[in-house]
């Protein structure tokens, strides 16, 4: 019961923390469960991939709801996300508890790093530059644009939306951190479009990885129930709260418990429990 | 019969999303409610996910029957949703998108067959 609650607890707090700093759950549930709780890092991952649906299902909704997810586009990448969870949900049974912790502490240094850069959460203003302006065309007849703008590199979009997938899949994570930037700098696709489309991705991709681990026992209905409620309840909080909250002071907070737990999966790489 | 447009699509799949959650939301806690009663720790092993059990668990109110069956509504939502456009796109003659809504759910099925098998 004791246990049962403070992994509830601990889901609430993982699904507010992410959904007010605009990332899912996934990068703190998996920490929460291995450190916290003990659990094997391939079990907390399956945990996760199931956290990561259930809230991107609810907010996915909201989205289209509004028309502001691009359905054909994000259908369009989400074959190719879900070939990579695929891949990657099959990787991960092959790989050991220290590879995917190493691979994990990479991750986090990395979103520590990206938070830490942020300026604004209105760095929405930032144009998506880079991109070598490809003729426009549709591939294969399929016109993928929106209102005012145009979908374009839709092949490194493919490429980026396969590599979003096993990284998906092998960390349990929604795997926004990189469809976000692939849709937007490199895609031409706007911020707000890109965040929505990426979360209605969520679904299709870590449902393909989530068959392999629940198939394969690596999903702990006793570990997951709780979690996952947790962690509904945490961003259903955090979205209908985010703008009212200075989010700066949390974000340092924030970089500071990725650094920590970075540190912490490092050292299960290195071979300490 | 008429074509429905793409706010029509839009707006059943954000339906048929926003259902799944809660179906699965409701299991879970209907399970974990179980749970309690049951004095089960979430660190107590389960045993594995069989399918063929879930009826039988869920007739005798075990916690595992509620759980399971939440995650199973967790995971198949999203392909309903794929399935509910490629309905949607068929009825359009959207040939392209029913031809990418029916390789996304080639790719899940996929992973059911070889997430039924062992790992080599």
């Amino acid at each position: 019961m004791g246990v049962g609650l403070l992994m509830l607890a601990g889901g609430v707090a993982a699904g507010l923390f992410g959904s007010l700093l605009g990332l899912g759950g996934g990068i703190l549930i998996v920490p929460l469960l291995t450190i916290a709780f003990g659990l094997p890092l391939r079990e907390a991952v399956g945990v996760s991939l199931i956290c990561v649906i259930v809230t991107s299902g609810a907010s996915a909704g909201v989205y289209l709801e509004r028309h502001v997810a691009n359905l054909r586009l994000g259908m369009t990448l989400e074959l190719f996300t879900a070939i990579g969870a695929l891949v990657g949900g099959l990787v991960a049974f092959r790989v050991s508890d220290r590879v995917l912790a190493g691979l994990f502490a990479v991750l986090l240094v990395y979103v520590a790093v990206t938070m830490l850069r942020r300026r604004d959460p209105a760095g929405a203003a930032e144009a998506p530059a880079d991109a070598p302006a490809e003729p426009v065309r549709h591939p294969f007849g399929l016109p993928l644009d929106g209102p005012g703008y145009t979908v374009r590199n839709l092949g490194r979009g493919v490429a980026g939306s396969l590599g979003a997938g096993v990284v998906s899949a092998l960390l349990g994570i929604g795997g926004g951190l990189v469809k976000v930037p692939v849709m937007h700098l490199v895609m031409g696709v706007p911020l707000r479009v890109a965040t929505a489309t990426s979360n209605l991705m969520i679904g299709v991709t870590a449902s393909a990885s989530a068959i392999i681990y629940l198939l394969r026992g690596g999903i702990d209905p006793f570990v997951a129930g709780p979690t996952a409620i947790g962690v509904f309840l945490g961003a259903t909080v955090g979205s209908r709260t985010a703008h009212r909250i200075d989010l700066r002071i949390l974000r340092v907070l924030f970089v500071v418990v990725l650094a920590w737990t970075a540190f912490e999966m490092a050292r299960r790489a290195l071979g300490a429990s | 019969m008429t074509a429905p447009s793409r706010d029509d699509l839009d707006r059943t799949i954000a339906r048929l999303l926003t259902v799944g959650t809660y179906v699965s939301i409701a299991l879970l806690v209907a399970g974990v409610a179980a749970m309690v009663a049951a004095g089960i720790s979430p660190l107590d092993r389960a045993a594995g996910f069989d399918l063929r059990r879930v009826g039988s668990d869920l007739a005798a109110l075990r916690p595992e029957g509620f759980l399971w069956l939440g995650l199973v509504v967790v995971i198949a939502t999203p392909s309903a949703r794929v399935a509910a456009s490629l309905l949607g796109y068929a009825r359009g003659g959207d040939r392209i998108m029913v031809l990418v809504s029916v390789l996304i759910l080639a790719v899940i099925a996929l992973s059911v067959v070889l997430g039924s098998g062992q790992a080599a």
